[in-house]
């Protein structure tokens, strides 16, 4: 699965420790997350995109494998 | 809240039990010098879980680290798959050092081998029955 993290991030000027620190992960996390080495649960997954202020289906792109 | 009063508890009863330990070591009390080994060990831990304890009590920043650690969804997932693939090594080093001690005549050692293999791979059906019934 895609996301738009890092971009998404980047335009409203947050750093990923502060992200981390808004969303109660780590870091590393985040960056896992940005690389795309890491799926999120549905979770967290909600938390991202609203502290984005947006849908689920706008920050992730969900593929078929 | 990652540590707390029971962790503290359970911290001090392992310093106490490696104290005892130590001291019927020393006093010819239990013969074998592995005993005494095993209750340095124990304090050792158990005086690191108590400086942990209230370290994380007292620094706020601290506390605050360990928390994200402990609750990081990420880390869950690493610690998990960390447990299974180290359960995965386990039943093939055994499977394999079963198979060998068999050839080498070493009928012990391939029936305790052979018989731990069995054990973990039941604890496994029951892990995964006990777990399907509640998720």
């Amino acid at each position: 699965m895609k996301n738009r993290i890092e971009e998404i991030r980047n335009a409203k000027g947050i750093r990923q420790e502060e992200l981390a620190k808004k969303l109660g992960v780590s870091r590393q996390t985040i960056s896992s997350l940005e690389n795309g080495r890491y799926n999120p649960s549905i979770l967290l997954a909600h938390k991202i995109a609203a502290l984005f202020g947006m849908t689920i289906e706008e920050v992730f792109i969900f593929e078929e494998e | 809240m990652y540590y707390n009063n029971k962790k503290l508890a359970l911290s001090i009863f392992w310093v106490i039990l490696g104290a005892a330990l130590l001291g019927l070591s020393a006093a010819g009390v239990l013969d074998s010098n592995a005993y005494g080994g095993m209750g340095g060990a124990l304090m050792a831990v158990g005086a690191l879980q108590i400086a942990r304890n209230l370290k994380y009590r007292n620094d706020p920043a601290y506390r605050e680290k360990i928390d994200t650690e402990a609750n990081d969804e990420r880390n869950r997932f690493l610690r998990m798959k960390s447990w299974a693939w180290a359960g995965y090594t386990v039943v093939l080093v055994e499977g394999i050092g079963s198979i060998v001690a068999m050839a080498m005549g070493e009928r012990t050692v391939q029936l305790v081998l052979a018989y731990s293999v069995c054990l973990l791979i039941a604890a496994y059906w029951i892990a995964y029955l006990i777990l399907s019934r509640k998720y």
